[in-house]
């Protein structure tokens, strides 16, 4: 207890550990600043703490990158808001470093901060801060400066703005793409604070530049800006200057370019108003669904419902589905599987009789694509049909699909069948399931792959949830039961796996009546493997059964298993009834 | 019988009217080559057709009747010389239609048209006829920038194709374009590097955007065409001064993305290929300039995943700045420790060789500069657990100059490195570094046993003591933690 006496200078131990050769511990003493800084109070935190933490960003990238995410944090250590200042200056530095996340981690701690200064602290420290670094020789500090320009404008003042604003534009123009990218990118977020009267004299004119940029990958961060835009900007502004250029996008020479608008045109559509969405957008949609690239197509697949959705029915069946029924026999699988994992959501747009005559027939193709993921995509939102005109329609052709799809080659094809399997019994009802379904779930408990074995059990669980414990008794229970005595291990392993998942939807009566004899015949079994499983599934029975039945059956079970010549056996025995022990302890 | 007929039909019909036919594309080409600048000239017919026109067969069918004509011109030998400058032009415009590829069944006799019309003005462009005049210039360029600059196509999806599983193993994927591209690229390498052409007139045509789009082509997939870039490229910054920064500038952009933003290129080892014999060029002493592209251009290059993918060119660059000016070795050394990979071991053996590398070319002074630091780093690989690493650190011992240099400075460096090394001779799972370090070991205690002896004292006593270090620490934090609860309650 020497130690106790020895002074205690929190900051020699902080410069002690951050000098240790293992990051780990120079990870772990930054993680622990806050720890210091309460050690040493406010004022020397202050004054000693953070002009250190200022010069020490030589450390490795990990160790800057923690203390950049600290310092985000750090207000209350430094006493509070009005010395938020402080913070200010090792967040700059790291602002700089090479690193894209510490600085990332940097310029987010320094939104965090700005965004609490107080007005004029804004304008004496944090504005002049956003001003070096937009000056900054390097590009990484012009770089970080773009990201916190919104936090600097809001609190200060007209002249400044304006300088704010002009700096900004520079940027926009900067000789260096990788700065036009954070300049791109950030925009949006800087044009919310800008008042509406320099929005279109001033932020537009940036817009312009950046959407006019030599460079493909500039011009599709400005893409990414419209919506942002469109939606600060009155109807008809956004109509005259957003429009244009959204239609220009479409038609970029670089398919990336065209890629991002596929992606995002949606949400320029809430932007323009749905009058310029059916005059000028459905065209330029309807382009990009035809798309030379096969990227663009997907994008634009993969939107179809949602785009649709804007438009009234007649406009979709005229415009847009004749590309749609394209797109079902496109050349490239992934658009016909971007398009089958949204068109079921089209049913309810166009109502029943337009599905059935229009929709339907694709349905029906891309469930007999050649693709798996397109068939499941389909079979995955079954739901949405079926509100609309029923399974019935598609039963037919849906069954020699599931079938398929359940014997397919690849062990995740038949994973991701399994999963919906549940969802397709709801929907189609017990009748079908019995008639067809249900042999293949039990084929599925003895595939070769361990995946698909657990999923089917975890499937039998949700189909006795589905359908009842009553119906699991007479279609899903006999059957499992029957394979206890399969020859291999494996299989019979997958017998306590489906017991110990359906038990607890069963109830008590059913697992003494049925499970438990097995189990307990389970325990005689030649493989420890199996024995031990016995042990760990006869723990979980325990808050299911009577304690009459857990004294009676249970713990003498487990008390054989306890004396296997198996350690493991033996080991997960005695946790089994150590839990027993604990569970009466507690009850008594 | 039919057959042959029918495919006789069109071509008779139509011969006439062919020289029309070049200038009635031209119009729907606007909105496909409104950027290119003057390089592309408003004649060319379009490279692929724009995003809106959505139709993906060749060129030929774009005029609406399905089939336009598509004839091979007389020889140049059949002609007489005055006619042979108009022969090569016309050749020239009818290279400027595009086919497509992907279908090989269609439009193969055109497509051997152009082709053999390719490799007559290959031949041309290679023979002396005196000096290329404007137009031929122009024309040239015309005709490379129609069938050059396309959109890339987009990489393969990632495995989201089940089927892709068995093709694990990437293979690069070739241009099917290429019996055409290859012989577009011989005429432009040709071209530029004849003696016949004047580099002032041609370079009104061959110019920055046209430059600009060559650098994007960088990132194709298929390797042989990145070949004849580096090959063009190099060739231009040869001939065409006032290229020169431009395109250092441009490569310092692609580099900043793929290692701050992107990390995907395909061209990152062509285009060091070429800065290596640009660097080899520079003049003594090294312009600022220059030192801040290896700074921040090069020595980040380390980071990304796929270093693997151009390491030898990138190391070869960077031993030759080193080599040019060895007080740059301890900035090197201290960037290549900065991206130290952590987990890869295979990176890791790529870091130890350039290090070698690098070593080797460093003196005395920068040496001491940057030996702590590195060293730490090479006591962590010395214990790596696998086996190529901690071999490959132990190797440095065999390069004579690097031994000298440590030996020189055994006070400092042997106390960082014994733990490791006494860690090594103790426990380490692979034979072969056993015995390496053994030797090591006994390196020092040759030359130092003094030394060595003291080393080995002080790795004793520190291992006894680790556990209370531990404790310790653990119990100075806790202090703190007590003096800062103290502290809050007083203020409170």
């Amino acid at each position: 207890m020497a130690m106790v006496d020895e002074p205690l200078y929190p900051i020699a131990v902080l410069i002690d550990e951050l000098k240790n050769d293992d990051i780990q511990l120079r990870l772990n003493s930054i993680r622990r600043l806050s720890t210091i800084a309460r050690a040493l109070g406010e004022e020397r935190t202050r004054k000693e703490l953070i002009p250190f933490l200022s010069e020490n960003s030589d450390d490795d990238d990990e160790v800057l990158l923690a203390m950049a995410e600290e310092l985000g944090v750090f207000i209350p250590f430094v006493g509070g808001i009005e010395f938020a200042h402080v913070l200010l200056p090792p967040l700059e530095s790291l602002c700089t470093v090479e690193e894209t996340c510490v600085r990332e981690k940097a310029v987010e701690s320094l939104c965090k901060i700005g965004s609490q200064m107080k007005e004029n602290d804004l304008v004496e420290s944090f504005v002049p801060l956003v001003k070096r670094l937009a000056g900054g020789e390097w590009f990484a500090a012009r770089v970080s400066a773009c990201g916190i320009f919104h936090v600097a404008y809001q609190g200060c003042t007209d002249v400044l703005k304006t300088e704010l604003r002009a700096t900004y534009s520079q940027l926009c123009k900067d000789d260096m793409p990788m700065v036009r990218r954070a300049a791109a990118s950030n925009l949006g977020k800087f044009a919310t604070t800008v008042e509406s009267t320099f929005l279109i004299a001033e932020i537009m004119t940036m817009f312009d530049d950046l959407t006019k940029d030599d460079q493909d990958s500039v011009r599709l961060l400005a893409v990414e800006g419209c919506a942002a835009l469109g939606k600060l900007l009155e109807p008809q502004d956004c109509v005259a200057r957003i429009l244009p250029v959204i239609v220009n996008f479409s038609q970029d020479k670089s398919w990336r370019v065209r890629y991002m608008v596929a992606n995002q045109l949606y949400e320029l559509c809430e932007a323009v108003g749905p009058d310029c969405t059916r005059t000028d957008l459905v065209p330029a949609y309807v382009r990009l669904l035809r798309d030379n690239e096969a990227e663009v197509r997907i994008a634009a697949a993969g939107k179809v419902t949602k785009f649709c959705r804007l438009l009234n029915p007649e406009l979709a069946i005229q415009h847009i589905l004749p590309c749609v029924k394209e797109l079902s026999s496109d050349s490239s699988q992934h658009v016909r599987s971007a398009l089958a994992s949204v068109i079921m959501g089209m049913a309810p747009i166009l109502g029943k009789d337009s599905t059935i005559e229009h929709l339907l027939p694709i349905f029906l193709s891309l469930l007999k694509d050649e693709f798996p993921d397109v068939r499941l995509n389909i079979i995955s939102k079954l739901d949405q049909v079926n509100q609309v005109i029923g399974i019935d329609l598609l039963s037919q052709s849906l069954l020699p699909a599931i079938v398929e799809l359940a014997e397919d080659r690849h062990w995740r094809v038949r994973l991701a069948i399994i999963e919906y399997v549940p969802l397709l019994a709801s929907q189609l009802g017990i009748g079908f399931f019995d008639d067809k379904l249900g042999a293949l779930c039990m084929q599925w408990l003895q595939d070769k792959v361990y995946s698909i074995r657990e999923a089917a059990a975890n499937n039998l669980k949700r189909l006795a949830e589905e359908f009842g414990p009553e119906w699991a008794m007479q279609h899903l229970v006999p059957q499992v039961l029957d394979m206890v005595n399969n020859p291999h291990y494996l299989h019979r392993m997958m017998v306590l796996r489906a017991i110990s998942l359906m038990a607890p939807v069963m109830g008590s009566e059913i697992t003494c009546s049925k499970f438990l004899p097995v189990v307990v015949e389970a325990s005689k079994d030649r493989v420890p493997n199996i024995k031990f499983n016995v042990a760990k599934l006869l723990q979980s029975l325990i808050p299911i059964v009577d304690q009459s039945v857990v004294d009676k059956t249970i713990r003498q079970c487990l008390v054989d298993l306890s004396e296997d010549p198996d350690v493991d056996v033996r080991y997960f025995a005695n946790q089994a009834l150590n839990s027993i022990d604990g569970s009466t302890a507690a009850q008594s | 019988m039919w057959k042959q007929i029918l495919s006789k039909l069109p071509k008779k019909s139509s011969s006439k009217n062919h020289s029309s036919s070049s200038s009635s594309t031209s119009k729907s080409s606007d909105n496909g080559a409104s950027k290119s600048g003057n390089s592309q000239t408003q004649n060319a017919p379009p490279v692929k057709p724009s995003a809106d026109s959505g139709f993906k067969e060749g060129n030929l069918k774009g005029n609406g009747n399905g089939f336009t004509p598509y004839e091979a011109l007389p020889g140049f030998k059949d002609v007489p010389n005055a006619e042979k400058q108009n022969l090569f032009v016309r050749k020239l415009s009818l290279c400027c239609v595009v086919f497509d590829f992907s279908d090989p069944t269609k439009n193969v006799k055109e497509k051997d048209i152009k082709r053999q019309t390719l490799l007559e003005l290959v031949d041309y462009v290679a023979s002396p006829n005196g000096k290329f005049s404007e137009t031929v210039i122009q024309e040239v360029v015309r005709m490379v920038s129609v069938n050059i600059f396309r959109t890339l196509n987009p990489q393969p999806r990632e495995n989201k194709v089940i089927d892709a599983l068995d093709l694990e193993e990437e293979e690069p994927s070739m241009d099917p374009t290429w019996p055409h591209l290859q012989l577009v690229y011989e005429i432009l390498l040709r071209l530029i590097a004849s003696p016949e052409t004047d580099t002032k007139l041609a370079k009104k045509y061959i110019d920055q955007s046209f430059v600009s789009r060559l650098l994007d082509l960088f990132d194709s997939e298929d390797p042989r065409e990145r070949d004849c870039l580096k090959t063009v490229l190099h060739r231009i910054y040869g001939k065409f001064m006032v290229h020169r920064p431009f395109i250092r500038k441009s490569i310092n952009n692609i580099f900043y993305r793929f290692v701050f933003e992107t990390e995907k290129h395909n061209g990152i080892a062509e285009f060091l290929e070429i800065l290596g014999s640009i660097i080899n060029g520079f003049a003594l002493p090294l312009k600022d300039e220059h030192k801040v592209f290896l700074v921040r251009a090069l020595v980040p290059l380390h980071k990304p995943k796929s270093l693997q993918m151009y390491h030898q060119q990138l190391s070869y660059c960077i031993t030759q700045f080193v080599e040019k000016d060895c007080k740059l070795a301890d900035t090197v050394i201290r960037g290549l420790l900065k991206s130290w990979p952590v987990t890869n071991s295979s990176k890791e053996v790529m870091f130890l060789n350039e290090l070698e590398e690098v070593l080797e070319a460093t003196q005395p002074p920068e040496f001491q500069r940057c030996m702590v630091p590195l060293f730490r780093q090479v006591a962590r690989c010395l214990n790596s657990l696998h086996f190529q690493v901690a071999e490959r650190a132990l190797f440095l011992w065999n390069n004579d100059h690097i031994e000298n240099l440590i030996m020189q400075n055994r006070k400092v460096i042997l106390p960082i490195i014994f733990p490791a090394l006494e860690r090594n001779t103790q426990k380490h799972w692979n034979q072969a570094v056993h015995s390496l370090t053994l030797n090591v070991q006994k390196i020092f205690n040759d030359i130092d046993a003094e030394l060595f002896k003291d080393c080995l004292a002080k790795f004793r006593e520190d291992e006894s003591k680790e556990a209370e270090i531990g404790a310790k620490r653990e119990a100075t934090w806790k202090r703190l933690e007590e003096i800062g609860n103290q502290k809050q309650k007083s203020s409170l």
